[in-house]
């Protein structure tokens, strides 16, 4: 009992003074620095590697080539970070549907179509987009190269000297040195996390955005997470716990800060949310699609119930459809065509609705209800890709 | 974000300790698909893409710096080496044009594609250690039959050749670090500790049918390409034993 109070006081006071160091709004951001050269071997040579793999990006077939999408998401990290900063960032949207953003050295943004999917309007994906401005800003990527190099150095020596010096105490030490130094190295990482995090928060505090919006990323993060594990049937995730190896700090924290960070005078700011349905309803189809053959029921399902908070769409149900469909079990058909009739009733035009439809119709025993249903979807999309193989489902024409 | 990173991050970091026990594929080979013949001053058109290279440092714990100075000047020599060396080469060399969009995109597909099927020939057929049961087989009875598929023809410039040569070389000059962590490890440590990595392919391609017929890959190649003579050694060595070519062996 005498050994657990001081530990529990230590808790206490940790958490205290957790509270107490973020409790302000982030400061604004210093002025920027424009045109930066790289200084140093370590930098030029990265900085020549970021060149190479963006000429490689700029030729992937990965790359959604729409200018029209790309301009308006570089418009929303200006809107962010400002004008003078956003003319050092070539922004790239890559088609892969995880929850990803990235910055190189020299100044590439790389956008998955995933995290655009996950974000409900502007100020959250401009938090996001600003976290990675911050990264560079900050020149963490040289910090985070020298910190990997000394961990790897210590790490070989430490093998080789554990090696000559064979006995059991020393391969003890090695192994304990191998932790310590592993543990620093992402206690680094974590910190470099923050003090991005704290930059992007400035960015959006100086900026038109609602900052509030930053800590709401991290709740939906966790609800995704959660929605996934409790589809599967799994233990649901700690968000609390700091691992000894998370590259990030965990979500729960990072919720919490982010709301403490953002200035209370900015809570009643344009979130853009039109604006950004707008902007992504040609593609959204498309990601939602991609997110669909993840294979990740809960999570698809969450980020769906998210999508369709003011109300299911003809083509969210679609989707929804689909994902269920895909599922393929004899009870997710029954859904599956519920689905697609409501989307179908909403949107008749949808072709996608009435072949999702027939086909899940025809798999739950009502051919002839189904037959119809796909006529229909010829009579909308007559070229359809797949139009010869849904005609041998129907029956041959007198 | 970059919650890939830390995969990245924990495998870099696994990966420099597996290479302070690995050498890698420290050792050489060719082949040449079966019956295929260059003859020298055949007539042939050879189609040269531009050489895929990068050079840097390796540190002691084994992660590859990269080194712009470096990787520049080895560009320039290998480039005029090659140029040099195109009169050897038997054949007529067409240098491949410069291009844009979609003729790009086509190109580094291409390019990717090559290095994943010579990637596979090294891993899977070359050299000890993975090698597929169905490939030894292959080397037994003096197989070698891969291909990238006929879309080769529509590669920028290929209209005007009959075959087009691939070349990849990566450097990493071992630090004064690491150089000091293999002397030390040599003491008796039970690991051995590698400095440097210099390997490199070249491979030829049918511009016809994409076939693959002739390979050379060296995992551990001589001369420094940061100096004009010694990038001359190493491109002999990537082309060394190139069909119809009268560059000998080092």
């Amino acid at each position: 009992m005498a050994r657990v109070a001081p530990l529990l006081l230590s808790v206490v006071l940790v958490g205290v003074t957790l509270r107490t160091a973020v409790a302000a709004p982030a400061p604004l951001p210093p002025p920027f620095i424009g045109a930066y050269q790289p200084q140093g071997v370590d930098e030029i040579g990265m900085w020549e590697n970021a060149d190479q793999s963006e000429r490689l990006l700029a030729v992937s077939p990965l790359l959604v080539r729409d200018e029209k999408l790309t301009a308006y998401v570089r418009g929303v990290l200006c809107s962010a970070v400002g004008s003078d900063r956003c003319s050092s960032v070539r922004l790239y949207i890559i088609r892969d549907p995880n929850f990803n953003a990235s910055m190189a050295p020299n100044g590439t943004m790389r956008v998955y179509t995933g995290l655009l999917l996950r974000m409900n309007n502007e100020s959250e994906l401009a938090s996001v987009l600003g976290h990675e401005f911050g990264h560079f800003e900050l020149r963490h990527g040289l910090g985070k190269f020298k910190s990997q190099r000394t961990t790897t150095d210590i790490l070989a020596w430490g093998a080789v000297l554990a090696g000559i010096a064979a006995n059991n105490g020393v391969s003890t030490n090695y192994s304990s040195i191998e932790y310590s130094v592993y543990g620093d190295f992402f206690r680094y990482s974590r910190s470099l996390e923050r003090e991005a995090d704290l930059l992007s928060l400035g960015y959006l505090n100086s900026g038109s955005l609602r900052p509030q919006a930053a800590a709401n990323v991290w709740i939906n993060l966790m609800g995704e997470a959660e929605a996934s594990a409790r589809m599967r049937g799994v233990k649901k995730p700690n968000f609390n716990a700091v691992a000894f190896f998370a590259s990030h700090p965990p979500e729960a924290e990072r919720a919490v800060y982010l709301a403490d960070y953002a200035d209370p005078g900015a809570s009643l700011r344009d979130d853009g949310k039109e604006r950004y349905r707008e902007a992504l309803a040609t593609w959204l189809p498309t990601f939602l699609d991609d997110q669909i053959k993840v294979n990740d029921f809960g999570a698809t399902e969450y980020v769906l119930d998210q999508l369709a908070v003011d109300g299911w769409t003809a083509v969210l149900l679609n989707a929804r459809g689909d994902l269920y469909r895909r599922r393929g079990h004899p009870r997710d058909l029954v859904n599956a065509a519920e689905f697609y009739g409501e989307a179908a009733a909403l949107d008749p035009t949808l072709a996608a609705a009435h072949r999702g439809l027939g086909l899940s119709l025809i798999k739950t025993g009502r051919a002839s209800e189904g037959q119809v249903a796909l006529k229909k979807y010829l009579t909308l999309n007559p070229d359809a890709q797949d139009s010869k193989m849904i005609r041998l489902m129907l029956p041959k024409e007198n | 974000m970059k919650f890939a990173r830390l995969c990245v991050v924990v495998a870099t970091l696994l990966l420099s300790s597996v290479a302070l026990s690995s050498a890698g594929y420290a050792q050489e080979k060719t082949a040449v698909k079966q019956g295929f013949e260059l003859a020298p001053n055949s007539g042939k058109r050879i189609l040269v893409l531009r050489p895929a290279v990068s050079v840097g440092a390796q540190s002691t714990g084994g992660l590859f710096e990269p080194n712009a100075e470096w990787t520049r000047q080895a560009k320039i020599n290998i480039q005029t080496s090659l140029e040099a060396l195109q009169a050897k080469l038997g054949n007529t060399v067409v240098v491949a044009p410069e291009v844009e969009g979609e003729d790009a995109r086509n190109l580094q597909e291409h390019i990717s594609l090559f290095a994943s099927v010579a990637d596979a020939v090294i891993e899977f057929q070359f050299f000890v250690g993975n090698r597929l049961p169905t490939k030894k087989r292959d080397n037994k009875d003096g197989v070698f039959d891969w291909s990238l598929g006929p879309s080769v023809a529509s590669l920028p410039g290929a209209q005007d050749a009959d075959y087009a040569l691939f070349i990849y070389n990566r450097d990493e000059y071992g630090s004064t670090g690491r150089k000091l962590l293999q002397a030390v490890a040599l003491l008796g440590a039970g690991i051995s500790v590698s400095s440097g990595v210099h390997k490199g392919y070249a491979g030829l391609v049918d511009l016809r049918t994409g076939d693959l017929l002739w390979l050379n890959a060296d995992g551990a190649m001589g001369g420094d390409v940061r100096e004009a003579e010694g990038s001359q050694k190493r491109v002999r060595q990537l082309l060394e034993e190139f069909p119809g070519s009268s560059i000998a062996k080092d």
